[in-house]
């Protein structure tokens, strides 16, 4: 079977075999056939799913095994591409549920917002707060807003000038702000911004600022 | 267009729906030949000859999706001269499962006579 192959080539001889006979005939391969398959695996198994094992017009077995390995990649091409999908989308999800979470806004009482914020605050995140809480302010005509900051670790360099414009704007859209649960860190942050004007009204808790808005002789009502 | 789709009928009155294959088929492709096949159609559990041309490849979607309209044919006979399109063939086949009501053949005549052997279910 050898001697009808094109000389100058080296082969391989594979047998075929069922049910344990070896004697049910022979298929020669191009061992360069074999190389390229192999080749393609190797990059496969690093993780190299674009390549192809190239195909030749040869009336064999054999080839049969090469469109085999072709269609395996070709199908983690197409989870791989699924996968990758699925992963933006949950990203794209998770990142809207934590910006939805980084702005619970309440309405503890008609008129009454509270908004506390939880973990670290940057620049992004009082970007997002500070959209999120105008508008509600002025979808609810809230005339009181609470903002505590009892839960928030650290506010990064920087971002306490921001913090302190949301305060401003909220009184310019009428409603009196206060700042709750301010740790010393914050304190001292806001002591070295050197601005005596800011008018920034602070209690040590939630409850305190509701206690001042909603105690006897205050009323809390929409404007 | 990957798939030609044409009305043909043998000498002996045989009506079957026949499709040229060339080049890249993809699942949109796939979708048209279901049209002609699905329920109330002409050819639904009809025969249906496919003359594939050398170099024709199958998108993986489709690959699939063949499974799926395997039912909606009495008798699908392939004509392959291509070892590679033969290969491919095969390997759908292997993929899907064996399919009794599809074989693949190296010439027309062979395969018109092996669809003659088969009664479409849908008088055409």
């Amino acid at each position: 079977m050898v001697a009808h192959l094109p000389a100058g080539r080296q082969y391989v001889t594979l047998t075929a075999c069922s049910r344990g006979s070896y004697d049910r005939g022979h298929v020669s391969i191009e061992s360069a056939r074999i190389e390229r398959i192999l080749k393609n695996l190797v990059a496969a198994a690093n993780g190299d799913y674009d390549t192809r094992v190239p195909l030749e017009e040869n009336d064999d077995e054999f080839l049969d095994v090469e469109i085999g390995v072709n269609y395996l990649l070709d199908e983690l091409v197409l989870e791989r591409d699924q996968n990758a999908a699925q992963s933006r989308q949950i990203a794209a999800q998770t990142t809207a549920l934590v910006e939805a979470l980084s702005t619970p806004i309440i309405a503890v009482w008609p008129g009454v917002l509270v908004l506390p914020i939880i973990g670290a605050i940057d620049i992004q995140r009082t970007t997002t707060i500070n959209i999120n809480l105008l508008a509600r302010v002025v979808s609810e005509r809230a005339k009181y807003v609470i903002l505590d900051l009892t839960g928030v670790e650290t506010i990064a360099t920087g971002t306490m000038p921001a913090l302190l414009q949301m305060v401003r704007a909220i009184g310019l859209l009428g409603a009196t702000c206060f700042v709750t649960g301010i740790n010393s860190r914050a304190a001292q942050q806001i002591v070295e911004l050197g601005d005596n004007d800011m008018q920034l009204r602070t209690l040590a808790r939630v409850s305190d600022a509701l206690a001042l808005i909603l105690g006897p002789g205050t009323k809390s009502s929409t404007r | 267009m990957p798939f030609e789709f044409e009305q043909a009928t043998t000498a002996s009155g045989m009506r079957y729906l026949l499709i040229r294959a060339s080049g890249h088929v993809t699942l949109d492709d796939g979708k048209m030949m279901e049209r002609y096949l699905l329920p109330g159609m002409p050819y639904h559990r009809g025969l249906v000859l496919s003359l594939v041309a050398k170099g024709t490849e199958y998108s993986p979607e489709v690959r699939k999706f063949f499974d799926t309209i395997k039912t909606t044919y009495v008798a699908l006979a392939a004509v392959v001269t291509s070892p590679i399109v033969r290969a491919a063939i095969n390997m759908m086949l292997r993929l899907t499962g064996s399919q009794n009501a599809l074989r693949m053949f190296t010439n027309e005549a062979e395969a018109l006579a092996w669809l003659a052997t088969h009664t479409p279910e849908t008088p055409g």
